[in-house]
């Protein structure tokens, strides 16, 4: 009888185990179906399509690495990537600067909170294409409003043409950027500042801390999580910067804001050679992920915190 | 069966001499929207005095190409398609289309279809391509200005010292007025109307058979020290140096631009839009006289294996009647068929006729890969025009340029 217990109690158990997880799998089944048919599958196709000469129109043929090898030797594609990271780099410096202050802003319960809320937020719920055919007007130089109007108040001799020079057309970008995707990292920022106990603080203030201490001391480590999240949004967001290159400057001034998707989009819509677009996707995709993983790293949880 | 019922259909056309077939057939037809306006009515005409049927989409500038390819992909391609003619070889070039030449040279006004059409319509010996919207460029001047300035409002600019000149006069007039007008970022824009400068100084930048890049010219050099004077003189305003294309009717429309090189399709445009604004046309000219014209528009192309080809041949057939020539001349196009051009001109607008004396003898560049090397927004001639027009370096940008353009044709697939 014993012998017979012993035997059937992890039959049962491993069916039970079993049935258990057919229910987990049915649970996941949706998600696991929209994944695949939405990300799994293009990404494989890309794969595959990268690894042939595959025009717009016409047959494709099989041609191995050769389109990887190709990646090798366009300069522009290195040079737009380059560009990219440069980007990167400014925008998002500018936009934790400016997020950070106005997350603590409006951390705190004050009049009017709600209102200030809302009106920061509120540019991050534009589409990012509506936000440039917006700022594409605001910056032109005949009908639209900067320039203009510094020539009205008389700070200018003549109307600039902020888009047509490097440096104005770029800072330009930024500034549309930030007054885009600020309020959004605020909005995370925030979250990350009111999970710290308050208590905390409290008791930095009877030691003795100021008020620069405390950020350093609490704030900042106890926010390493929220501001992983923020950082790699902005990050990747960033590195895959198109609309308002594409809408505002069209690569110009002379091709110097060409960015790394916006080469991509050229090369398969423009000179019509899908395959390699796909694996210059491919390229950027593994990029990508080298750059979360390592910010990831640099963010994780250090040893004996919480 | 359907091909089987498409020859009936076709043998019953020629035997019977137009009889209609037993059952009608609807054929899919694509448009950019630049034949938005004369496309629907023709289509209408068509469609009311056939049996068989068009059905038209009209497809945005930017975006008929990759459309048609991706629908191409999916065998969902329209039966046939009106494409900026400059697209035809290398859509020819990746067989994507029906070769025509018997059916083409079997018409009886063959040899009067606009010369440039059918030149960039053809591959390798065979037509795939005929044409059928048309458009050239032409300098159009503003009278009321030039009257204001002192100069003769019915006598437009014959060289180009006449044209700085003019520019400069209307300048003067000062305020919001000034001379001249260009897209500067434009590079479709320019070699619609810039490259006609250089032609008809005896200049080119690609060579017959597009094969070489040629921008290392006199001719070129010339033309471009001409916008630059103008530039630097504070002829041109301001937004000139970013405009991607968008202000290129925009701007002289306006009545505030002396000068401005531009299309025949400005003629409708103005005419039906800005109907105060009193303008002249003329030839853009070369750099001691003469003139030359970008003979553009859309050549007329059939899906490879479409099963629709009788009926695509039935409507293309009566866009070449005079009836048809007539509608695509008074809804903004240039006929194509140069045998009843005058004909189909004459209850017009005078000012036609200059375009249209343009469009007969006017020129298209030849390249497999026009799109890369001129209509992208960051291809070379455009980056160069930008630069040599409006930046420091003018013969690094055009050395510059010569050295891409040439590698970009020299690494096409399908020369």
């Amino acid at each position: 009888m014993t012998a017979i217990t012993a035997a059937s109690a992890p039959v049962r158990s491993r069916a039970g185990v079993s049935r258990r997880q057919w229910v987990g799998l049915l649970y996941v089944l949706p998600a696991v179906a929209l994944v695949t048919v939405f990300f799994v599958i293009p990404l494989g196709m890309t794969a595959w399509m990268s690894l042939n000469n595959w025009p717009l129109m016409g047959e494709h043929s099989f041609v191995g690495l050769d389109n990887y090898i190709a990646i090798l030797h366009d300069t522009r594609f290195w040079n737009a990537l380059k560009f990219t990271f440069y980007y990167t780099v400014i925008v998002t410096i500018a936009i934790f600067a400016v997020a950070f202050p106005l997350a603590i802003f409006i951390e705190k319960p004050r009049p009017l909170t709600n209102l200030y809320r809302t009106a920061f937020f509120m540019p991050a719920v534009v589409g990012f294409a509506s936000a440039s055919l917006l700022w594409s007007w605001l910056l032109n130089v005949d009908s639209g409003l900067f320039s203009p109007a510094a020539y009205d108040i008389g700070l200018t001799e003549k109307k600039v043409n902020l888009l047509a020079t490097f440096q104005p057309a770029f800072w330009s970008i930024i500034a549309m950027v930030v007054w885009k995707v600020a309020g959004f990292t605020m909005i995370i920022l925030m979250t990350g500042l009111q999970s710290i106990p308050q208590d905390l603080q409290e008791a930095a203030v009877i030691d003795g801390a100021g008020p620069f201490a405390r950020f350093r001391a609490i704030t900042l480590p106890l926010m390493r999580r929220t501001l992983a999240l923020a950082l790699i949004l902005s990050v990747a967001g960033s590195i895959l910067a198109f609309d308002q290159f594409y809408i505002i400057l069209r690569g110009g001034p002379r091709n110097q804001t060409l960015t790394a998707v916006y080469w991509i989009f050229n090369q398969s819509f423009v000179s019509f050679k899908l395959g390699y677009g796909a694996a210059l996707s491919m390229v950027l995709l593994v990029i990508l992920v080298a750059l979360s993983l390592v910010q990831l790293w640099l963010l994780r949880k250090p040893e004996g915190l919480d | 069966m359907k091909t089987m019922l498409a020859k009936l259909m076709l043998a019953a056309a020629v035997i019977g001499g137009g009889l209609q077939a037993a059952s009608a057939e609807t054929a899919n037809i694509w448009v950019r929207a630049d034949g938005s306006n004369f496309m629907p009515r023709i289509v209408d005409a068509f469609n009311k005095a056939h049996k068989d049927q068009i059905k038209l989409d009209i497809i945005p500038n930017a975006e008929i190409i990759p459309k048609y390819g991706a629908a191409a992909a999916g065998g969902t391609a329209p039966d046939a398609l009106s494409l900026d003619l400059i697209y035809t070889p290398s859509f020819a070039a990746a067989g994507q289309l029906e070769d025509i030449t018997d059916w083409a040279k079997s018409l009886p006004y063959f040899s009067s279809l606009s010369p440039a059409h059918v030149k960039t319509g053809t591959y390798k010996g065979r037509i795939y391509g005929l044409p059928f919207s048309a458009d050239s460029s032409v300098l159009i001047w503003n009278k009321k200005l030039f009257k204001q300035a002192g100069l003769d409002p019915e006598k437009g600019p014959t060289n180009w010292a006449e044209i700085e000149a003019d520019a400069e006069k209307v300048n003067a007039l000062g305020g919001d007025i000034k001379g001249f007008y260009f897209s500067g970022n434009c590079g479709g824009c320019n070699i619609f109307t810039f490259t006609p400068l250089i032609w008809a100084s005896g200049g080119d930048i690609l060579s017959e058979d597009g094969s070489k890049a040629t921008l290392d010219s006199p001719q070129l050099r010339g033309a471009i020290d001409l916008y630059r004077s103008m530039v630097k003189k504070g002829l041109v305003p301001e937004g000139a140096q970013t405009d991607t294309g968008a202000n290129f009717f925009a701007a002289f429309a306006g009545g505030k631009i002396g000068l401005s090189p531009s299309g025949a399709f400005a003629i409708g445009a103005l005419n039906t839009q800005y109907p105060d604004v009193d303008y002249g046309i003329t030839f853009l000219p070369g750099k001691d006289g003469g003139w030359s014209s970008f003979a553009g528009g859309d050549n007329f192309v059939v899906t490879k294996g479409t099963k629709k080809i009788a009926v695509v041949k039935e409507f293309l057939d009566f866009a070449y009647s005079l009836e048809g020539q007539t509608i695509l001349a008074k809804y903004g196009s240039l006929p194509v068929r140069g045998d009843i051009a005058k004909e189909a001109l004459k209850d017009l607008d005078p000012r036609y006729q200059v375009a249209a004396e343009a469009m007969a003898k006017g020129k298209t560049p030849y390249s497999v890969v026009f799109n890369d090397l001129i209509n992208s927004a960051n291809g070379p001639w455009t980056q160069m025009i930008n630069e040599v027009f409006f930046g420091d370096d003018v013969d690094g940008a055009i050395a510059n340029a010569q050295e891409t353009m040439q590698s970009i044709i020299d690494q096409a697939p399908n020369k």
